[in-house]
């Protein structure tokens, strides 16, 4: 009777009202952070001196590239699956220098100490 | 009309159920509190939290010194409301300098709990009202620019654009100039003893520089609370005690690496060993250490953090880290009372956080075994001693000298790995509220 965008509508103004409904109840029973110091974030006792927006080197990005760099490759195996039956064991071979390389890459990196997660 | 009735029951029965979960408590460990403090922990009713605004309790416990008025007003602030405080004397004189509602006088630990739990419950039925601000209600720096409509500011990075300064650029071992952020941790951040203050320069969470912030000299100094060992300077004690007592000490040392490492259980079940120890349990001990040893995170969390080079500790004489590093420097080689009970020190390799648990745990286990085959035998205070924590003299305290080895030790490490590395050190909370600023190398405010 609704229809698939009468049922989806449904569900996005119950989700809303929800949400609404959630943040008042929290909003009327919290009563933290009403005075300015009541506000600022623990640290063991002192005011915090600098701002908290600082720029850091985001580490675990090699981590990110890596997986980018093997996701890549798995990419590439699903038309070798395909011919993997035709060709035979020539086509494990070639995979396998394949995917050694990559390995290489990796045993290099962490000689490097490149995967140093901090 | 029925409506309202049943608005008021919900809200009686939510009550009703708030009040029997465990009471969420922010303990302040002043000075001669902190045993009692960390005890605590194994109380069922008691939910010890590590942030203000996950507790509705400030537990202040013992004399917390009045030096540190402004941080515990801050500290106060920061909890969640309904809150109180409470104080638990435990023979302090001087009570704390913010206002508390419940003093509790018996030092016994189930006293204090049902104190605790009944005061919860009155804030939660509205009987007690929930304590009003300490500080004014002034931002330090308020989140307001230079323009018209409060927006904007001069100078970006390094500047100060909102109030408050932006972090400064320094170089980071990759070669990169990057933002470093200054963070003042202390004097009541969870893991730390009370009173310790780290200045810290940290790029992500990398810990770039660290200092410590003693208080000025012209602070008077706190006393240091009476223990065995600090009897044992004036008049003759025991063996047996003093054994005993290190024992418990190390096993609490433990208990605290333990929670450090989100492993609050075990803590509770080496709390518990603790406070049951008698002499003779070394067997009690060797099967803990069995436990600990199988605890693979454990393991993980504490091999090759907090190494620190044996050359940095000549003349430390800090007892177990000392050991730890593989030297066999131990006062009591050198007590007639000890060299009778044909005493040799343990050592371990290692010098890194899991060495220094290791070698706690193999001292309790020898102190026990000392303990129970000590008889009568009398510590002369002429002697020298040593306490848990290295040796103790008058005026000689195993913090001051370990605490200068902090500023190096932290250099270059992870936030994560500099907390469990102060917790191996096993700082002793009545030492550090009585240091005192005295040399240049320290950072005074």
């Amino acid at each position: 009777m609704l229809g698939p965008l009468g049922a989806a509508l449904a569900v996005f103004v119950a989700a809303t009202v929800a949400m609404v409904a959630l943040r008042s109840a929290s909003d009327a029973i919290a009563g933290v952070g009403e005075t300015a110091p009541e506000r600022v974030p623990f640290l063991g006792g002192h005011p915090p001196e600098m701002h908290a927006w600082s720029r850091f080197h985001a580490r675990y990005y090699v981590m990110a590239l890596l997986f980018l760099a093997f996701d890549m490759e798995m990419v590439f195996m699903y038309p070798w699956a395909v011919v993997f039956v035709r060709e035979g064991g020539i086509a494990l071979v070639e995979m396998g220098m394949f995917i050694t390389i990559l390995l290489v890459g990796v045993l290099y990196a962490w000689r490097e100490r490149a995967l140093r997660w901090a | 009309m029925a409506g309202a009735c049943a608005a008021v029951g919900l809200s009686a029965a939510a009550r009703r159920a708030a009040s029997r979960a465990p009471v969420p408590v922010f303990p302040v460990a002043g000075i001669g509190a902190r045993r009692e403090m960390d005890d605590l922990l194994v109380e069922p009713r008691l939910r010890i939290v590590d942030t203000p605004a996950a507790a509705n309790v400030l537990l202040l416990a013992g004399e917390v010194p009045n030096a540190l008025v402004a941080e515990l007003a801050l500290l106060h602030d920061g909890l969640s409301h309904p809150r109180t405080s409470l104080w638990w004397t435990l023979g302090a004189g001087v009570a704390p300098v913010i206002p508390f509602s419940v003093e509790v006088r018996d030092s016994d630990p189930s006293a204090l709990v049902d104190a605790v739990v009944d005061a919860h419950r009155r804030l939660l039925t509205g009987e007690l009202a929930s304590s009003s601000p300490q500080l004014p209600d002034e931002d330090g720096a308020p989140w307001r620019g230079v323009g018209p409509y409060g927006q904007g500011g001069t100078g970006m990075t390094g500047g100060v654009p909102y109030g408050r300064p932006m972090a400064g650029v320094a170089p980071d071992r990759d070669g990169l100039r990057l933002d470093q952020l200054t963070v003042r941790i202390g004097p009541f951040f969870a893991r730390f003893p009370t009173g310790l203050v780290l200045e810290l320069r940290l790029q992500g969470d990398v810990v770039q520089e660290a200092q410590l912030v003693l208080p000025p000299s012209d602070v008077p100094t706190a006393r240091v609370a009476s223990t065995p060992f600090s009897d044992a300077l004036h008049v003759p004690v025991r063996v047996s005690v003093l054994e005993l007592e290190r024992a418990r000490s190390h096993l609490r040392s433990i208990a605290s690496t333990l929670v450090s490492h989100q492993l609050g259980s075990l803590a509770r079940r080496v709390l518990h060993l603790a406070r049951q120890v008698r002499p003779g349990d070394d067997e009690e001990v060797e099967r803990l250490h069995r436990v600990l040893r199988r605890s693979q995170i454990l393991g993980w969390a504490t091999s090759g953090v907090g190494h620190i080079a044996s050359d940095r500790l000549e003349g430390t004489a800090a007892g177990p880290i000392l050991r730890a590093s593989g030297i066999a420097r131990d006062e009591r080689t050198d007590d007639p009372a000890y060299v009778g009970l044909g005493f040799e020190p343990i050592v371990h390799e290692g010098s890194d956080a899991r060495a220094r648990l290791a070698q706690r745990l193999a001292e309790a286990r020898h102190s026990l075994e000392l303990a129970g085959r000590a008889g009568d035998i009398d510590h002369d205070p002429e002697s020298p001693l040593e306490s848990p924590r290295g040796r103790l003299a008058a005026d000689d305290l195993p913090a001051q000298r370990i605490l200068p080895l902090i500023p190096a030790l932290l250099a270059g490490m992870e936030w994560g790995d500099a907390v469990s590395t102060v917790v191996s050190l096993d700082l002793d909370t009545d030492e550090v509220l009585a240091m005192r600023a005295t040399d240049s190398e320290f950072l005074v405010p």
